[in-house]
């Protein structure tokens, strides 16, 4: 365990059971997961029992107990895309990166999953990767996205 | 009371009591399925719907809806009847239905729902999700499968243990029970297996054992700590299989794991009699004769006051009582006492010289012949008490107090109800707790002040609290009538606060709050264990805390009281009843006679080889070297009594040294009584076979006839009869309550206490030695008991720190010496030890851990690896 790493990110909080969300949303994003041996610490550092940790942190989609990969590919299986070809989206990406959601390729670059609604119904079907929206997306340009992220 | 109609019948409900509760208290069927009596309502599953006029147009959980007046409540219509169908086959859905190898089959209350709502189909479907089914914790077994998520067991952990060691993890129809993805590693207490209302939790030790409507039930009262648990013990064969507890489901690890103890094979199953230095096997005449014989010649050329009994915490009260009347009646002596005097017996001493002994008037003989084990007395209208008891709390008030002061006790190991008391508490906002100890405990967590303490410091902290409480307030008098405040004012007036902040390392702020709030509390409730009794000023320790609550308690405030902890089931009981040299039953002091010596003074008697010492020792049980402090000494002062007896289920190293052992019943294999630690009367039927020992009741009017006694008794029904006739404070005293009201009359007397807190000797450590959660006594040390998987060994708590500069790693053997001796035991590192102060558990025989200890139960002790 990388203890270091850890401290800095607990050192930017008063330590309060209050702040459990925030400091996983910031073991998530540096670590692109949450390891086992740093959730048992920051229980023992917020005095928060770790059954109620993990009760959060598998209750939220943006947390995650396996290893994440480089890029978050969210595929919207909201209403309106599910009535638009989400589903074959899902299908197309699922295809091509030879994963089922929720899991990761092989070589750790793409981590697959589904959402429901991104808040852009109007450009439906919608995915994104990382911070970036794709609408109206067809399945055609599945194969050109993704070699934007293969490197 | 509150006027509704349900399904069109006039109820009258107390107020603020849900629909639910109102009709089943009128016998009308609510199904339901998340709740659960003894936990908060909170509405989940919905199989409860009722419609409500006056009320929202859609169904309203009975559960969590309070009724009003002029309510119509219908239960049961075919939109109801529709809805929980619907919500049936949602919880049918994947369910495991494997009824047939499931332990709840038969009870379940899914099976129940399912046979009531009639559901005979489930045409819903759903992938099925992997059960991940948990074999590997210890004593309990999870099948995710067979849950309902009602969130039974996580509220039972969370709110009433306090452990919050189960939770459910993802969401939806995904929810799973979990522990954190990995092994349970909680108090082990089963009260989620009790409280699950399907067989997704699961005893493993009863697991395959019988069928529910295979066994025989019997209601009785748990044999292990002061808590003074019921439940109901299920045999079939004449075998005990297990224990329920279907009203609160509450019962801690070792009450509901811990019973197959009776079946251990160490168990004595013959008398025993020494001969050629080893002991050979005898008939239940000849021990007996034996001992009526060497009694008598005993007597006969050394006087009656040569034989010196020590009862016990563990035998029943008409036991103990019959016990005390052997020597008092039979031999004309007070020549006895009990294991309580190095701890709960401090304390009694302590209340009541502040408090007085107990007084009782207006009390008289119910006109009826009373029920077996029924008070044969009433109270009248002008029934008055005054005395010590009447500050002795009761759990069920504990959550009424406002503010309660733990100190010197670890609270859940020494009596979990009283940690279930101080959670129920915890749910109110104003009530506010103040944890002291030494060490960090379990309540640490939850309390509002904590205050860590150098070991053995208590009193002077708390003249400390009486000091800063009496600068704050000049003016400040008791709200009982209590004598000598000017001058104990005058002595507290000498305490130094600076200098108790720095002997006792609680900072001088933390008790000025902690008196503060103390002197705001409109019901203080104030808590201590055997930690603080059984230090060699343990007297001392409880005249302070006497004293403090004589200057601030509210006796006549519900939750208001002194809370001690009676360490095992029957510890206050043996003390009820007289086993003492200075009382005679019901607390009255003995007067017009000489006091024999107490278990300490009698140790002191051999030791100077005094004419006045024993030449026969009388034990009703009990492990004395295991528990006395100075296990050398005592085993040294054991051998040189001329003629031993000792009564047990156990070959216990006592037991070893006793010329005659007289193997007893233990739990269910005897009948009678206990007095747990808030005073109620625990019944204990008998539902096993003896098996050729016999009760403790029946052994001691064995020989007591054999020595001429007027001592002969049908059963123990009747030897309650005698005993509870001259117990006018047990005036309407029943099995599960504690006694009928007296109008109270509380006065006291502040004590001056002494605030020395030195501890002799100059080694580095400070040695604890306490209770374990896992254990009671030496009682559950013998296998098969359910809790040996979780505890097995004494283990060495040592802060992580010390062991580092020790160098000793988890697991590592330590060498521990003391000024006494030393002994050898695998350390556990424990971050809530303070650096310096370690812990051993006092329950085991190896290594013992008495060894360590001088006249109390902290010790200054060397470490070292090895
Ligand atoms: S056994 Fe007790 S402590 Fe452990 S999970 Fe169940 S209720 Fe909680
Ligand atoms: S395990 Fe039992 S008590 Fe716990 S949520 Fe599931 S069904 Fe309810
Ligand atoms: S040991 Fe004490 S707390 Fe545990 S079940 Fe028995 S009486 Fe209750
Ligand atoms: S449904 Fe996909 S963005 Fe709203
Ligand atoms: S029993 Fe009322 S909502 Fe579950």
């Amino acid at each position: 365990m990388d203890q270091e790493r850890l401290d800095t990110i607990l050192s930017r909080y008063e330590g309060d059971a209050a702040d459990l969300i925030p400091v996983l949303q910031d073991i998530q994003d540096q670590y692109s997961y949450l390891p086992k041996d740093e959730l048992k610490v920051v229980a023992q550092k917020l005095n928060v029992p770790l059954t109620r940790i993990f009760s959060v942190a598998t209750f939220y989609k943006m947390f995650s107990l396996i290893p994440k990969g480089r890029h978050q590919i969210r595929v919207c299986l909201g209403t309106t895309c599910h009535l638009r070809g989400g589903p074959r989206l899902m299908e197309s990406f699922s295809h091509r990166l030879g994963v089922e959601p929720g899991y990761t390729t092989k070589d750790m670059q793409f981590s697959l999953e589904t959402v429901g609604c991104l808040g852009s119904c109007a450009q439906a079907p919608v995915a994104m990767i990382d911070d970036k929206y794709f609408g109206r997306l067809a399945t055609d340009k599945v194969p050109k996205i993704l070699k934007l992220y293969k490197n | 009371m509150v006027n509704l109609t349900i399904d069109g019948r006039a109820i009258q409900a107390k107020k603020g009591c849900t629909i639910l509760d109102a009709a089943r208290e009128h016998g009308i069927y609510i199904p339901t399925l998340c709740y659960h009596q003894a936990l908060k309502p909170i509405g989940a599953c919905r199989i409860c719907v009722v419609e409500v006029k006056p009320g929202p147009p859609r169904p309203l959980p009975a559960c969590a809806t309070y009724v009003a007046e002029g309510q119509e409540v219908v239960t049961s219509s075919p939109k109801l009847d529709a809805i929980r169908l619907e919500l049936m086959k949602l919880v049918l859905i994947n369910h495991a239905l494997d009824c047939p190898i499931c332990d709840k089959g038969g009870e379940c209350e899914l099976q129940d729902l399912t046979h009531a709502l009639g559901v005979s189909v489930v045409d819903l479907e759903a992938v099925k999700l992997p059960p991940h089914k948990d074999y590997v914790s210890e004593l309990i077994e999870r099948h995710p499968d067979r849950c309902v998520t009602c969130g039974r067991c996580v509220r039972i952990c969370r709110d009433r243990v306090g452990a919050l060691a189960i939770n459910f993890t993802l969401r939806g129809y995904f929810t799973e029970l979990a522990s954190g993805g990995l092994p349970l590693d909680c108090e082990f207490c089963g009260s989620c297996i009790d409280i699950c209302p399907v067989g997704a939790l699961i005893n493993k030790v009863f697991k395959y054992r019988a069928r529910a409507w295979e066994v025989t039930r019997t209601e009785m009262v748990c044999p292990f700590c002061g808590g003074g648990c019921s439940y109901e013990l299920w045999t079939k064969n004449d075998r005990p299989l297990r224990v329920v507890n279907y009203d609160t489901a509450l019962l801690c690890g070792r009450g509901r794991f811990g019973f197959p103890v009776v079946e251990s094979p160490d168990r004595l199953k013959t008398p025993l009699i020494r001969e050629n230095g080893g002991f050979r096997e005898a008939s239940w005449d000849e021990a007996l004769d034996q001992v009526a014989a060497k009694f008598k010649e005993i007597t006969e050329a050394a006087g009656s006051a040569a034989i010196y009994g020590v009862g016990s915490p563990r035998a029943t009260n008409e036991a103990n009582y019959l016990f005390q009347k052997f020597f008092r009646t039979g031999l004309g002596t007070h020549q006895l006492d009990n294991p309580g005097r190095y701890t709960y017996v401090q304390a009694l001493k302590g209340l009541a010289a502040v408090f007085g002994f107990p007084q009782v008037s207006g009390v008289e003989k119910v006109a009826k012949p009373p029920l077996p084990f029924h008070s044969p007395l009433t109270t009248t209208e002008e029934a008055k008490a005054s005395g010590f008891p009447l500050v002795l709390g009761k759990l069920k008030d504990l959550p009424k107090a406002d503010v309660a002061l733990v100190v010197g006790a670890d609270v859940t190991p020494e009596l979990p109800p009283l940690g279930w008391a101080l959670n129920t508490a915890l749910e109110r906002d104003t009530f506010h707790l103040v944890v002291a100890n030494n060490r960090k405990t379990k309540f640490d967590r939850r309390a509002h002040l904590s205050l860590r303490y150098k070991p053995g410091s208590e009193r002077l902290l708390i003249a400390g609290i009486i000091k800063s409480l009496l600068t704050a307030q000049p003016e400040w008098a008791p709200t009982v009538i209590a004598g000598g405040f000017d001058e104990f004012k005058e002595n507290i007036n000498k305490v130094n606060l600076k200098d108790v902040a720095k002997k006792t390392g609680v900072p001088e702020a933390l008790i000025k709050e902690t008196a503060a709030r103390l002197a705001q509390a409109q019901a203080p409730a104030i808590i201590f264990g055997s930690e603080l009794m059984g230090q060699d000023k343990g007297l001392e320790n409880t005249l302070a805390l006497a004293d403090l609550f004589l200057l601030v308690g509210r006796p006549g405030a519900p939750g208001s009281a002194l809370y001690p902890v009676a360490e095992k089931n029957n510890t206050r009981g043996v003390c009820e009843v007289g086993v003492m040299p200075e009382f005679l039953p019901g607390f009255v002091p003995l007067e017009g006679a000489e006091p024999g010596p107490t278990l300490p003074e009698m140790l002191d008697l051999l030791e100077k080889g005094d004419p006045k010492a024993p030449q026969a020792l009388y034990l009703l049980g009990g492990d004395l070297l295991r528990q006395l402090p100075n296990r050398s000494r005592v085993e040294k002062l054991l051998k040189k009594v001329p003629f031993m007896v000792v009564q047990d289920a156990f070959l216990t190293d006592t037991a070893k040294l006793a010329q005659v052992i007289l193997p007893v019943a233990v739990h269910a294999e005897q009948e009678g009584t206990f007095i747990s630690t808030d005073g109620s009367l625990g019944l204990l039927p008998r539902a096993l076979p003896v098996n050729g020992v016999r009760p403790d009741w029946q052994i001691i009017s064995q020989i007591g006839s054999k020595m001429g006694f007027a001592m002969s008794y049908a059963s123990p029904k009747q030897i309650f009869a005698e005993l509870a006739l001259g117990m006018p404070r047990w005036a309407g005293m029943a099995p599960k309550n504690g006694g009928a009201a007296f109008t109270a009359e509380v006065t006291g007397q502040f004590v001056p206490f002494e605030t020395d807190i030195s501890l002799p000797g100059r080694r580095p450590f400070t040695l604890l030695v306490g209770k374990s959660l896992q254990h009671s006594g030496s009682f559950t040390t013998h296998e098969p008991c359910g809790t040996l998987t979780i505890t097995n060994r004494a283990r060495l708590g040592l802060n992580p720190a010390d062991a580092q500069n020790l160098g000793l790693a988890e697991g590592d053997f330590a060498k521990v010496t003391s000024s006494q001796g030393e002994i050898s035991v695998p350390v556990t590192l424990t971050p809530e030890l303070p650096e310096g102060l370690v812990f051993l558990p006092e329950h085991f025989s190896q290594p013992a851990a008495q060894r360590l200890t001088l006249n109390s139960n902290l010790v200054r002790v060397t470490i070292q690896k090895g």
